[in-house]
């Protein structure tokens, strides 16, 4: 019903993730009525991320080049690995200031009934970056869900084994700021009760 | 049948959805799996908190609309299985206790053996992780899916012929166990394996009998080509259970 290039540009839109087929025809038509600068725009910037963009090669963190602006740091500690599934993680915990470590990017969480087997992910590279002997400790900051607490048990599991006197760590599990604790689920409140400190 | 539900639900399985909001995968007693959207709970502030994530036993609060998806209106703890999930063998056998669930019963039939069977699995991977996800308990958990699902392989005489007790080979397309004559297209069985399938489907998923590797990865390939087979339903092999 719609001339082929439209209809292309709804298919590959709709690719995109959160984005249904009626967001995906309401984005094209926007693009349509958009002046041609407007438009060439958006196509190049896509192009552009797509050439220039590639990920860290010793943290798969997204970068310009083969290292990424966090490993060049020669202000960040690179006996702390904080580690997390994916680049868009690293940004929160850049914005707390409370992290000056480097970081290692998973490319996702495990899930074996998905498919997601530990080989799928920068598991190895983790474990050589380890076995280097600067590395101090390891920060498993992989999301509170349940792949990313299987991912985090894991690799738990798999760094001890390979380096003896390494600390591993977990973020903590707790209560967000400016929630109420009637809300609370039992296993977010008893990890917090668990992990509770002397003020 | 539109309007409210209030419903004992496991959650098998939760994926992201837009900017905050979850689409979920739960199993309920009386309406079989089914499918709801959960808004607003990846937000911090969300009243659900983490109770959406899988294996949480609740009691659900649901809006039904005219599509299939449903809303979650409430939802209150029954178990949250913590324990578990500090166990990496428990909450993998948990996924796959899951997701076989999921795949093997995906319809709106009311199964309340398997509901129960579900949450008896949970809790014994909460009480005791390391044995609760050993293979044999794995095992027996799936072959008593097979059963509700009507697809259980026949092992008292030869699927095929019907008459030999002398049995030597194990065939999904006959449907079970199948003797030396007629086990073309079979794969061999050990008397150990067999006995262990006889064994797990007569006593309770917590009595399940000790099996080893071996006949583990057997018992698993048997399990799953019976799903493939008969119910079209890929199951992953968990290749002998641990890691
Ligand atoms: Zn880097
Ligand atoms: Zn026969």
């Amino acid at each position: 019903m719609h001339a082929p290039p439209v209809q292309r540009l709804i298919t590959e839109l709709s690719r995109l993730p959160g984005v249904g087929s009626r967001t995906a025809q309401r984005l094209a038509f926007h693009i349509l009525r958009a002046d041609a600068a407007e438009a060439t725009a958006l196509a190049d910037a896509i192009r552009d991320v797509k050439e220039k963009i590639g990920t860290c090669e010793v943290c798969f963190n997204l970068a310009e080049g083969p290292r990424c602006t966090i490993c060049l740091d020669e202000r960040r500690d690179p006996a702390v690995i904080c580690v997390v599934e994916d680049p868009g993680d690293v940004i929160p915990i850049e914005r707390t200031h409370e992290y000056r470590g480097t970081y290692h990017v998973l490319g996702g969480a495990l899930s074996p009934i998905d498919g997601v087997d530990p080989e799928d992910l920068r598991i190895e590279e983790l474990y050589g970056r380890v076995a280097s002997g600067v590395v101090r400790e390891v920060v498993l900051a992989t999301n509170p869900t349940t792949t990313g607490e299987a991912t985090a048990l894991h690799l738990a599991r798999g760094l001890h084994e390979r380096a003896t006197g390494l600390t591993v760590t977990r973020l903590a599990s707790g209560l967000p700021v400016g929630s109420d604790l009637e809300y609370a689920d039992e296993v977010t409140l008893g990890r917090a009760m668990l992990g509770r400190r002397e003020l | 049948m539109a309007g409210p539900l209030t419903t004992e639900a496991v959650v098998l399985r939760s994926m992201r959805f837009g900017e905050a909001d979850r689409i979920l995968h739960v199993y309920t007693p009386m309406r079989g799996r089914v499918s709801a959207i959960a808004k607003g709970v990846r937000r911090s502030k969300s009243r659900f908190g983490g109770r959406l994530e899988p294996f949480f036993h609740l009691r659900l609060g649901l809006h039904e609309g005219r599509s299939d998806l449903m809303t979650v209106t409430s939802a209150d703890t029954l178990s949250a299985y913590p324990r578990l999930r500090e166990h990496g063998d428990a909450l993998d056998a948990a996924a796959r206790a899951c997701d076989a669930v999921g795949r093997l019963f995906e319809t709106s039939d009311p199964h309340p053996e398997v509901f129960n069977l579900l949450c008896a699995m949970l809790g014994q991977l909460d009480a005791d992780p390391d044995a609760a996800a050993a293979p044999e308990r794995r095992l027996s958990f799936r072959l008593k899916l097979l059963l509700v699902a009507g697809i259980v392989p026949q092992l008292s005489s030869c699927a095929t012929c019907g008459e030999s007790d002398v049995v030597s080979g194990f065939s999904a397309a006959a449907g079970g166990v199948v003797c030396a004559a007629c086990e073309a297209g079979s794969f061999g069985l050990d008397a150990g394996t067999h006995e262990f399938l006889v064994a797990a489907l007569a006593s309770p998923l917590v009595d399940a009998p000790q099996i080893g590797p071996r006949e583990a990865t057997l018992a698993d390939r048997i399990v799953v080509a019976m799903a493939e087979h008969h119910a079209h339903v890929r199951l992953r092999s968990f290749a002998g259970g641990a890691r």
